[in-house]
């Protein structure tokens, strides 16, 4: 990593390499600096985090129980699961246009595609995780007199937990990449939007600043979730996914 | 007491092939507080009995009445002990044990006090806070048991509750469990298909047939009491080799029909 940024650096400084074409790690963390500490960043980091939660959140809210009522229904799984691989299968992008028309061109069409683009990985996953569920738990619960929701909520969705932090750990990648595409085509504020106007007036340093903010997000949030899955599932070595 | 009258039961195989039998006519009565074993090689249904005794399983046709009333589903007068454990690897110990008591609907306060009553029945005091895969095979056996201890039932019902451990283990677990039945008085029905973990233990063995599961015999055990306090004598009398051999001749011309 090292290594890497100080080559960069000695590429732009000494190697003839425009800094209009690479920049350079100094002048990023420099005007990195410089856009926090004058606030200019924050409306766009505001604007980019809230859209992102929006759709993670109703992804999850969405994902999860869709996701138990196809792993604990054959029926149900068989009616929704075309439509699932269809989503998965698709380029989403090619949602925006229709959802602007449909939405208008402020938070809630881009809440809309990150919802889209993130919500199928939560199914998977969730339905592998309650599919995976071994039936002698279930029917030990049974044996103690449980009733289908106490099986649901003792058995079911603890043993599925894993797998659906592993599912929104796997979202993670495509909430940050959806919400820049939806900021690039239709907005004026969002970290996306500032990279695609950077980008048009040649400012290659801020388009770094953007890409190094929205990278560090995803690293920082699948650390926190790996960390999660570790703490819930002592007895996995690593849970297994779909993806 | 259970009253089996006329069981039988078949597997359904699928696309159209015919149902495959696995037990046929079975009738027994077990009086409270016996220990009765149900013995047989693997296939005559013992489990699948056990199973519908407990209310898991609806039988094809006739009926268990427990205490005068007919079974149809489980409850809080039957525990299960199963082979595989069946703890729930995200619980603790003492957790694993309070979930009978949990789905009894037992109040918080009194849960905790149970299960930790339960856990020094076993003799697992220490490991309240250990996890399914920090413990060994014997342990989790052992809060097994505990997790059907707490909910106080009157019937327990052991589906070869010592056949996934070693040997030497085994044997540790079936003297502990004779020594605790003899605090609190319970009628057990016990699966295994060891013929001398069968005769330490019970008080009746019933003595099935495969294919389909039939009974072949019932055999008193007249060993003494407290079996566990000299476990070493008993299994060299010659009360416990004749009944050793006797059952194992029974076994022996079944299964020889069937190989």
């Amino acid at each position: 990593m090292l290594v890497f940024l100080f080559a960069w650096e000695a590429s732009v400084r000494w190697g003839g390499v425009s800094p209009l074409f690479l920049s350079s790690p100094s002048g990023v963390a420099m005007r990195m600096f410089h856009v926090f500490a004058d606030g200019s960043i924050w409306p766009n980091i505001l604007a980019t985090a809230n859209v992102a939660a929006w759709g993670a959140f109703l992804a999850v809210a969405v994902g999860v129980p869709v996701g138990v009522l196809m792993g604990r229904s054959l029926l149900l799984r068989d009616v929704l699961e075309p439509f699932i691989i269809a989503v998965a299968a698709a380029p989403i992008v090619a949602f925006l246009p229709l959802l602007i028309i449909w939405l208008g061109i402020g938070a809630t069409s881009k809440i809309a595609l990150v919802f889209i683009g993130s919500v199928f990985v939560i199914v998977i996953n969730t339905e592998a995780g309650v599919r995976q569920i071994d039936r002698r738990l279930v029917e030990t619960a049974r044996s103690f007199t449980a009733t289908e929701m106490e099986v649901l909520w003792k058995i079911v969705l603890p043993a599925a937990l894993p797998f659906i932090v592993a599912g929104m750990r796997l979202a993670i990648a495509r909430v940050l990449i959806m919400v820049v595409v939806a900021e690039f085509f239709a907005a004026t504020v969002g970290l996306g939007y500032m990279i695609f106007q950077a980008g048009s007036q040649y400012d290659t340093t801020l388009v770094f600043v953007g890409v190094v903010i929205l990278a560090g997000t995803g690293v920082i949030l699948n650390a926190l979730l790996r960390a999660a899955e570790r703490r819930i599932a002592p007895w996995m070595h690593t849970a297994e996914t779909t993806e | 007491m259970i009253e089996v009258r006329g069981i039988a039961h078949s597997f359904d195989r699928g696309n159209g092939k015919e149902a495959l039998p696995v037990l046929n006519g079975i009738s027994m009565t077990i009086g409270d507080g016996e220990f009765v074993s149900f013995l047989g090689p693997s296939g005559c249904g013992k489990t699948t009995l056990l199973r519908i005794i407990d209310g898991l399983l609806q039988p094809a046709s006739g009926e268990i009445r427990i205490d005068g009333a007919v079974v149809r589903r489980p409850a809080a007068d039957r525990a299960m002990v199963f082979q595989e454990f069946n703890l729930l690897p995200w619980r603790t110990a003492l957790k694993n044990i309070e979930l009978g008591l949990e789905l009894l609907d037992v109040r918080p306060a009194e849960r905790r006090g149970r299960a930790e009553e339960a856990l020094h029945y076993v003799g697992l005091d220490k490991f309240a806070k250990f996890y399914p895969h920090q413990l060994s095979g014997g342990m989790k056996q052992r809060i097994g048991l505990a997790r059907a201890l707490a909910t106080n039932p009157k019937y327990l019902l052991m589906d070869e509750p010592f056949g996934a451990l070693d040997p030497l283990v085994r044997e540790l677990l079936q003297i502990d469990l004779l020594k605790l039945l003899e605090e609190q008085s319970r009628t057990i029905v016990f699966v295994t298909h060891s013929v001398d973990e069968a005769v330490f233990l019970s008080d009746r063995i019933v003595l099935f047939r495969s294919h389909p599961g039939e009974i072949l015999s019932t055999i008193d055990i007249d060993l003494p009491k407290r079996r566990w306090a000299n476990d070493e004598e008993i299994k060299a009398s010659p009360e416990f080799v004749h009944h050793r051999q006797q059952i194992w001749h029974l076994l022996k011309e079944q299964m020889r029909r069937v190989e």
